[in-house]
């Protein structure tokens, strides 16, 4: 009679379930149907994410990429080192990824590292729309740190080389509602091609809720 | 008819070439988007210093309220001005680069902004009536700001040195103000009952050839 609940248990416990196979996500899959299918395979012994994408691009007004996420609600930190293996177009893209939904135009807001070693802040405010981009200056291929971190509608991106501590770049905002996807993006920037990212040290920090100011 | 349309060339020509004598690289003044305080726009021609006051809610959201002293521009070209706030106000006052589509309030722009507090923001309207887009940078502290935005076809480059640092490299962004466009200084003092003054110098416009084909 009652059995919504039921079923809503049954699938946040098998959620739960696949977390020994993905980690500190919860899904995977291709967003936007590249013609070559990618995949997100996780080490338990090691903690590290190894994710293949194609896909033209996360640009303009619909993305492609292969997408490992969780959803999550309010405010949090994520951070992840990353580096690209082989080599692919100058501007494949890797990095983490705030999203409204799986939908191939859906909003987003990611910080990502460009294949030959550029940075970017890059957010679609709204579903639909055209991508907007803050392209860092050009650094070198390599292994980084990054790091968003979400205040309210503020996005804030941080970054460093490979063993640093992430250094604040500067935030834009974008305003989600509701539960978001969070995870990790790759993208070949080629429809016929597949990029491999592997991340490391990956973690999700939710803050803690305001406590209540003190009375003066 | 014929003789109307070589009127106008000569009208659009004498904006775009002819230094000013009132207002030195810039060929217009105005308060965009109607604040109650108004604002003013000075150019002394001894010291090549331009005194802009604005008032207005902001720079921001759907539409703007600031001073802007403007000039026609088209292609490509790079923009230096160093930027000092004369008076105190709100954080959050702003003096820019900016190149702007129309002096409509809710006009499609890309601007380098300082605020009053000393961050530098790259802010973007991509079309007209849309909301701002911002990337807010890292907060330094006030100062005199040398500012420098580059517009290369789509892609404008920004840089910023406080005090007497070099200018670095902050970043780009896309931008499809096209040409012709309004390329200005402005300032808004954040709120409708104040105005700010920004002293901007060392004030360079530079065209820059367009390359004979694009990527």
């Amino acid at each position: 009679m009652n059995i919504r609940p039921i079923l809503l248990t049954l699938c946040a416990f098998s959620a739960f379930a696949q977390t020994t196979h993905l980690g500190l996500f919860t899904g995977s899959g291709d967003i936007g149907a590249p013609a070559r299918a990618g995949s997100t395979q996780f080490d338990a012994a090691t903690g590290q994410y190894r994710i293949t994408g194609s896909g033209a691009n996360i640009w303009a007004k619909q993305d492609q990429f292969q997408f490992a996420w969780r959803e999550i609600t309010g405010n949090f930190t994520v951070t992840a080192t990353m580096r690209f293996l082989g080599k692919g177009a100058d501007h494949r893209k890797a990095g983490i990824m705030l999203r409204q939904s799986s939908d191939t135009d859906a909003a987003y807001v990611d910080v990502i590292m460009h294949g030959n070693g550029m940075p970017a802040l890059q957010w679609r405010a709204r579903q639909g729309e055209d991508t907007n981009a803050f392209d860092l200056p050009l650094e070198e291929p390599g292994g980084y740190r990054i790091k968003l971190v979400r205040t309210g509608p503020k996005m804030h991106m941080y970054l460093a080389k490979e063993g640093a501590e992430p250094v604040r770049i500067g935030n834009t905002e974008v305003t989600f509602t509701g539960p978001i996807l969070v995870g990790l993006a790759v993208c070949a920037h080629d429809a016929n091609a597949s990029e491999t990212v592997v991340f490391s040290d990956v973690s999700i920090e939710s803050a803690q809720a305001p406590t209540a100011a003190k009375a003066p | 008819m014929r003789s109307l349309f070589a009127t106008c060339l000569l009208a659009v020509s004498t904006l775009a070439q002819t230094p000013s004598a009132t207002l030195g690289l810039f060929t217009g003044s105005i308060d965009i988007g109607a604040s109650p305080l108004k604002g003013s726009a000075e150019f002394d021609p001894a010291t090549g210093q331009y005194k802009i006051t604005g008032s207005g809610t902001d720079i921001w959201g759907r539409a703007d309220q600031f001073h802007f002293l403007w000039r026609e521009i088209s292609g490509d070209f790079a923009v230096t001005a160093t930027a000092k706030f004369l008076t105190e106000g709100i954080a959050h006052r702003k003096a820019v680069i900016m190149l702007r589509k129309s002096t409509d309030p809710d006009s499609a722009y890309v601007d380098l902004a300082l605020h009053g507090d000393g961050t530098p923001v790259v802010q973007f309207r991509n079309t007209n009536g849309d909301t701002t887009n911002t990337v807010d940078l890292v907060t330094e502290g006030p100062g005199v700001w040398k500012l420098k935005l580059l517009r290369q076809g789509t892609t404008v480059t920004f840089w910023a040195a406080k005090d007497d640092a070099p200018l670095r490299e902050l970043g780009h962004t896309m931008s499809n103000v096209g040409s012709p466009v309004l390329l200005g200084l402005g300032v808004s003092s954040h709120s409708q009952t104040a105005v700010n003054t920004v002293l901007f110098s060392g004030v360079s416009i530079e065209k820059l050839p367009t390359p004979a084909t694009k990527e």
